[in-house]
């Protein structure tokens, strides 16, 4: 929506059911979002980051696997912006690479999290009973399985790939997501609101879907932005176990570790990787925490 | 939702932890040890066995030197055979009979005194078929010993081995052998308490447990006292050492730690008096900030790449060459290794008791194309993925992810790397399922004949499928002559041929870096990396 302008909003001398529709949520929360300096700060970054990682591989002058023997663990310098490696790979190229494949990592396994977490969590919180006790008890045996083993049999079955990362690690996150968002259900659904969307005769789905799940989206936005940081450090350890990403591809939680074992000898290994990771931390936050303002619909009333 | 942290609590948690720690800095793990006589050693990935009859690799051996002694031991020094439980041997003017005299107060850690009797049932449990002990081919220069053990004869008095009383042990070799005293330090030809392990299963069957700290009986000077897998080893001063006297260590901590950062950190913090290895990258900064802990031996040792020869693609010969012409040694030792170690061209060490191969496999991209166009895979074109194999290793990685792009960009093959824990890749290895992998030879004893003899068809250490006639026939020769010079023009034929059919690829021979406590005496570097434990000693 390009409305820029508030005063377009729509006013009295229109139908009153043109007036119902009014101001949808995600326009106001869009007004909000744009006001505050440190989400914006925090999505333009991550634009510029993801821009950068996706574009920038292309004019590179080195592949992220060219290895140069002869120019190992250099410093950073004019040709290679951020150093090399044991290998005399170009620092700035693996971390593009890298990028792509961490933010991909962490935005599709956190879409899969969040998009199975929050309708299990719905179902059960809003239907209660032995439903709820049903699919949380499904919950509870699949958080028991551990992790690593249940990387392991997916391993044995499908063998190594890329896409397996995303299933194996958004197969996990959703748990806790589930937990949450029953929970937020479970204390809304006796509001006054969902009596009246009841009364008026709307279906279940409608209920769950139209008006309490965006009341609790300030906790599933919370939760989501710290999922993705989680999900990359995940990524960075399945890789570590041959799963996932293979070298020499790269990724930033590959470089992070490989850099944290160097970094006394050669800092320039870590920094980057680290300072560039940080940075997408911080910036998902901070758009996370807009993003949680600008939705909360009980303080929209500015 | 998260829980909120309680920051009060913490604040006692952290204030506790000062006050605690103001008291003076804690007692390190070396410093007890100088003060104690405890040395504790990292000893790279855990142990396959402490079974002197299974145990394969040279971490078994870091802990199975220190708990059973052979009838000769080593200097400490130069390894030159000195008494062990033998004091004293005779050798036949035609040298093929060895009659080794047995010191009375020789025992066991169990009190019972180590007989004849013991050597030759261990050695005919090292034999028998049915144990198929990896390194049973080391005895095959006993008379009658490589039929006893491929079961052509079943009698084992036919067996060269004779106890004609309970301090005498006479062995009866095939043909002379200069290195056979050398030979007698491998640890298979070491005793084990054959009572023992009846009471804990079968004499000759795999998996019998006996080798655990409640039932295990040795002869070293030091015993077990604690084996915690993947966590440590304890041993402790044996009490019932025949020369108990010279020993002054009171026990030895083994540490597996597989991660070599993880080592060099717990050597940093004082938790280890040496280390198995050292990361690569941190070895410049040791030379340049802190030379009198860094330590680089020679090493009788070659780091190569065994190919599985049975599988379709690696099983052309042209390929294989391919593959080997197209590994730049010489740019990866000097720029990734740093350790001083040299590129490998062949695969017996140079200058190993004075021989030096002369068929070398050199670096050549454009015949290595060549050949493997002439496979039928020009550029790299219909060939399959390549899988590497090597255990969790940082430094085995680095130099995968070098060769790894050495053969994309100069073959256009692709190959993926796999990585798996020690024991997953020993297995692997025994079942033959895999295609390329990592592996390292050690000289057992210094002779070319230690490293040739991993090649031939019959022999345990193979695992390549990769056998030539012909090339067992060349080291069968070279065994059995007297001359040395013939011998070394046997031994050349045999590695020139062993080179053109690159059943392996050669990458570096090794030298030893690792990182050492000042504290530490009587630890002199050692072509073989052997130091007898009852040599060493602590003195902060």
């Amino acid at each position: 929506m390009l409305s820029l302008s508030p005063k377009k909003l729509p006013s009295a001398d229109l139908a009153p059911a043109q007036l119902e529709q009014g101001v949808s949520p995600w326009r106001d929360a869009w007004h909000r979002l744009k006001r505050n300096k440190l989400a914006v700060f925090g999505g333009v970054t991550l634009i510029v980051l993801v821009l950068a990682c996706g574009v920038g591989p292309f004019f590179s002058p080195y592949g992220y696997e060219q290895t140069n023997l002869d120019n190992t663990f250099a410093k950073p310098n004019l040709s290679h912006w951020m150093g090399t490696d044991q290998l005399g790979r170009d620092l700035f190229t693996r971390l593009l690479y890298g990028g792509r494949i961490s933010i991909t990592v962490g935005l599709v396994a956190t879409f899969v999290a969040l998009t199975i977490g929050v309708s299990y969590g719905a179902v059960a919180g809003f239907f209660g009973g032995k439903l709820d006790a049903f699919m949380m008890r499904v919950v509870d045996i699949l958080y028991a399985l551990p992790f690593t083993i249940f990387v392991i049999m997916l391993m044995v079955f499908f063998g190594r790939n890329i896409y397996l990362l995303f299933v194996a690690i958004g197969a996990v996150e959703w748990l806790t997501m589930a937990r949450i968002v029953r929970g937020q259900i479970m204390s809304l659904k006796k509001m006054e609101y969902v009596e009246a969307a009841r009364s008026l005769g709307f279906g279940t789905q409608r209920i769950i879907f139209r008006h309490m799940i965006p009341n609790i989206l300030g906790p599933v936005i919370v939760y989501t932005t710290l999922t993705i940081p989680g999900v990359m450090m995940l990524e960075a350890f399945l890789s570590f176990l041959g799963l996932g990403v293979q070298a020499p591809m790269s990724s930033w939680g590959v470089l992070i570790k490989d850099g944290a074992e160097k970094m006394e000898e050669y800092p320039w290994l870590l920094i980057f990787p680290g300072t560039v990771f940080s940075l997408t931390l911080f910036s998902l936050n901070f758009l996370g925490d807009g993003l949680r303002d600008a939705l909360d619909v009980r303080s929209a009333k500015d | 939702m998260i829980p909120p942290l309680r920051f009060s609590y913490l604040f006692v948690y952290f204030a506790g932890i000062l006050l605690l720690s103001a008291c003076g800095p804690r007692e390190t793990a070396v410093e007890r040890g100088n003060r104690e006589q405890i040395l504790s050693r990292g000893m790279g990935p855990d142990l396959s066995d402490l079974d002197p009859a299974l145990a394969t690799g040279t971490s078994d051996y870091t802990v199975l030197s220190a708990l059973f002694e052979g009838l000769v031991a080593e200097d400490p020094v130069d390894l030159h055979p000195v008494p062990g439980v033998a004091t004293s041997w005779d050798v036949s003017p035609d040298k093929l009979t060895y009659t080794f005299h047995l010191r009375a107060n020789a025992r066991w850690s169990s009190g019972d005194p180590v007989t004849a009797r013991d050597f030759l049932s261990s050695w005919q449990r090292v034999l028998t078929p049915k144990l198929a002990a990896d390194n049973a081919s080391l005895l095959y220069l006993v008379q009658g010993a490589e039929a006893f053990n491929k079961g052509l004869v079943t009698d084992f008095s036919k067996v060269g081995f004779a106890a004609p009383d309970a301090r005498t042990v006479v062995i009866t070799l095939e043909h002379p052998a200069s290195y056979f005293l050398s030979l007698l330090q491998h640890w298979v030809w070491w005793p084990v308490h054959t009572p023992t392990l009846e009471k804990s299963g079968s004499l000759y069957e795999r998996g019998n447990r006996w080798a655990r700290p409640e039932t295990f009986v040795g002869n070293g000077p030091f015993t077990l006292k604690e084996w915690r897998l993947g966590q440590r080893i304890i041993v402790e001063k044996s009490a019932t050492y025949w020369d108990a006297a010279t020993v002054r260590l009171s026990a030895i901590h083994f540490y597996p730690i597989e991660d070599i950062n993880a080592e060099e950190r717990a050597f940093r913090s004082g938790q280890l008096h040496l280390t198995e290895a050292l990361p690569l990258a941190k070895i410049d900064t040791y030379r340049a900030t802190q030379p009198q802990l860094l330590r680089i031996d020679p090493y009788l040792g070659t780091y190569f790449y065994r190919i599985n020869i049975t599988r379709p693609f690696l099983n052309a010969r042209d390929v294989r060459r391919a593959l080997a012409l197209s590994v730049d040694r010489d740019l990866l030792v000097k720029n990734t290794l740093r350790g001083g170690q040299l590129p490998a061209h062949a695969f017996t060490p140079p200058g190993t008791a004075g021989y030096t191969p002369q068929a070398r496999i050199e670096t050549d991209f454009a015949e290595a194309r060549r050949l493997l166009a002439a496979a039928g895979y020009p550029d790299g074109k219909g060939a399959p993925v390549i899988e590497l194999l090597f255990n969790t290793s940082d430094n085995h990685r680095v130099i995968a992810e070098a060769i790894q792009q050495m053969w994309r960009k100069e073959l256009g093959l692709d190959v993926r790397l796999v990585s798996m824990e020690g024991k997953s890749v020993l297995a692997a290895r025994r079942t033959g399922d895999f295609q390329i992998m990592r592996s390292s030879w050690i000289g057992d004893y210094a002779d070319p004949l230690s490293f040739l003899s991993v090649w031939t068809g019959d022999s345990g250490n193979n695992y390549t499928g990769w056998s030539n006639p012909d090339y067992d026939l060349l080291l069968h020769q070279a065994t059995r002559t007297d001359d040395s010079a013939a011998r070394e023009a046997l031994l050349q034929k045999a590695e020139s041929l062993l080179l053109a059919d690159a059943p392996f690829i050669p990458i570096y021979y090794y030298t030893h870096v690792f990182l050492l406590q000042p504290s530490v005496k009587g630890w002199s570097p050692t072509l073989l990396d052997h130091h007898p434990y009852k040599h060493v000693w602590l003195q902060p």
